[in-house]
């Protein structure tokens, strides 16, 4: 029992992971309508410049500032695609537009940082911040936690009380309206893709130790970040926010269990499903009437 | 005053020229009405005048040349496109509709002395406000943002003449306020009731420009501007 509390708890930190990942795909999809494969290729791309920094010699806390600045770039740089060339474009489009990116971003990224050459990872937050039930809770757990929960908790205060959020709002729900009452709409855009890219970039320098260190497998960390999001709804940060927790908590048991431990990977997929059979449970439920 | 001057405007659709060259302006203080018959290129020419579509010809805003700008710029410089379809922001509450587009010197009492109908639903999601409210809530948004000049397009369709009649006058006081109006509308007897200057579109160009009362008093004239030979033939 206490062993499945530790994979349990293991859980959180990828768990925190998941839900900044989330929400930060419904904040891409709320305010800019794009569904972004490429969210968590774009968090690979600052953590690997942190990474390239620190093995130079610079010290961690420039290696995160950096590193944080150029997921901002690149993130903002794919916004400037998508705003200038997309901006007109259907959902789907945005999607499919999006999804070619990650598999360019993916193999530039790997050919960039040697493939699966092992890397040396630093732990921004090394060691444990307390016990819980006799298993301990490492700091990386709590701050991913943190981030999350103040990214969701700052997110709606900034959309609900503020004048850029206002902004924001209504850039979402008619781009051309927006415009058309003198909202920069593409500086708007541009901003909130370059703070999906900054956060990523931080969520996953921190995790980063913890799970396998390359290119690709950061970069794939986009199907949990998506199943959280689609908990969410692609609206709710809140649901975003659980689901991305639930699913890391789930993931770790799974992996302290020898039945299940080989599937792990497969547990954001089965999320994916199981949310997408529930949201068609009306239709199927009137069908069988 | 003369607050919007356009010369020489060419709109083309898909490669198709819709509007081909026609000259327009909106003075402070007036409505300009825009009328013809559907596909006349009125719509278009809003279209083309506001930067949502590419248009060529001098478009000079109080002075200024806009033409090759943004929408985004042409907006901020003060000219508002009321677009048809009534486009609130609809999960935002009317009162929200408005802070967002609020200009730093104007006030939201602007909007609610315009449209007092607006005070009570100011809490309501925008998407669940009437047709009329809707409306009335796109025009005193285009208000609050201060600008020179205001192009308004079928505010009417689709709506209760009793709603009509009350943005129609909401308009002119829009007008009468010191703004250059330019209304795009169908309905041409309402429009010639409270415009001063008339532009009659047929296949994209100016066939009438003139006064509304002259217009309004000769409804055969109008109705032959309209539809153009097709009314001798007939």
């Amino acid at each position: 029992m206490n062993s499945l509390l530790t994979s349990a708890v293991a859980g959180l930190s990828a768990g925190g992971a998941y839900a900044i990942l989330g929400v930060c795909a419904i904040f891409n999809y709320r305010l800019v309508a794009v569904v972004n494969f490429t969210g968590a290729a774009i968090g690979a791309a600052g953590t690997f410049v942190m990474v390239a920094l620190y093995e130079a010699g610079f010290p961690l806390a420039v290696d995160v500032v950096a590193g944080v600045a150029a997921g901002a770039l690149a993130a903002t740089l794919i916004g400037l695609v998508m705003t200038t060339w997309f901006a007109g474009s259907s959902a789907s489009t945005k999607a499919a537009v999006t999804a070619a990116l990650l598999v360019g971003i993916i193999a530039v990224g790997l050919r960039l940082t040697g493939g699966q050459h092992p890397h040396n990872f630093p732990e921004i937050v090394a060691g444990s911040a307390f016990r819980l039930a006799g298993v301990e809770v490492t700091r990386a757990s709590v701050l991913t936690i943190a981030i999350s929960v103040l990214f969701t908790v700052l997110t709606e205060m900034f959309l609900a009380r503020t004048r850029m959020g206002l902004q924001l709002r209504a850039l979402s729900q008619r781009p051309m309206a927006a415009e058309l009452i003198g909202i920069r709409v593409k500086l708007l855009a541009l901003c909130v893709w370059a703070v999906m890219g900054a956060v990523t970039s931080f969520a996953l320098m921190v995790i980063a130790p913890l799970r396998s260190p390359d290119f690709m497998s950061i970069s794939l960390l986009v199907v949990p970040a998506l199943a959280a999001a689609l908990i969410g709804a692609f609206t709710s940060f809140r649901a975003a926010l659980v689901g991305g927790l639930m699913i890391g908590v789930i993931e770790g048991l799974a992996s302290g269990l020898d039945a299940f431990s080989q599937y792990r990977g497969a547990i954001p997929f089965v999320v994916i499903l199981a949310v997408l059979l529930w949201s068609q449970r009306g239709a199927r439920w009137d069908e069988a009437r | 005053m003369t607050l919007l001057e356009v010369k020489g405007l060419i709109v083309n659709r898909s490669g198709v020229p819709v509007v081909r060259g026609i000259d327009l302006v909106a003075r402070s203080g007036e409505i300009s009405v825009v009328l013809g018959s559907n596909g006349a290129g009125k719509t278009t020419t809003l279209e083309g005048l506001s930067g949502i579509i590419p248009a060529s010809g001098e478009i000079v805003l109080d002075n200024a040349s806009i033409a090759g700008a943004s929408a985004g710029k042409r907006a901020r410089a003060g000219l508002r496109h009321v677009e048809q379809g009534r486009t609130v922001f609809p999960e935002m509450t009317t009162e929200e509709n408005l802070k967002v587009a609020l200009h730093p010197d104007a006030s939201l009492g602007e909007a609610y002395e315009l449209f007092p109908e607006l005070v009570q639903r100011r809490d309501v999601k925008a998407g669940m406000l009437s047709g009329g409210e809707q409306q009335m809530l796109v025009i005193a948004r285009a208000l609050v943002g201060r600008p020179k000049v205001i192009m308004v397009d079928e505010m009417s369709s689709g709506l209760a003449p009793v709603v009509v009649n009350r943005l129609m006058s909401g308009v002119r006081k829009l007008a009468d306020g010191g703004m250059a109006v330019v209304l795009v509308e169908q309905f041409a007897t309402l429009a010639l009731g409270i415009g001063d200057r008339a532009y009659v579109l047929r296949r994209g160009q100016v066939v009438y420009d003139g006064g509304c009362a002259e217009l309004a008093r000769d409804p055969k004239r109008l109705h032959h501007l309209y539809l153009g030979d097709s009314v001798q033939a007939g």
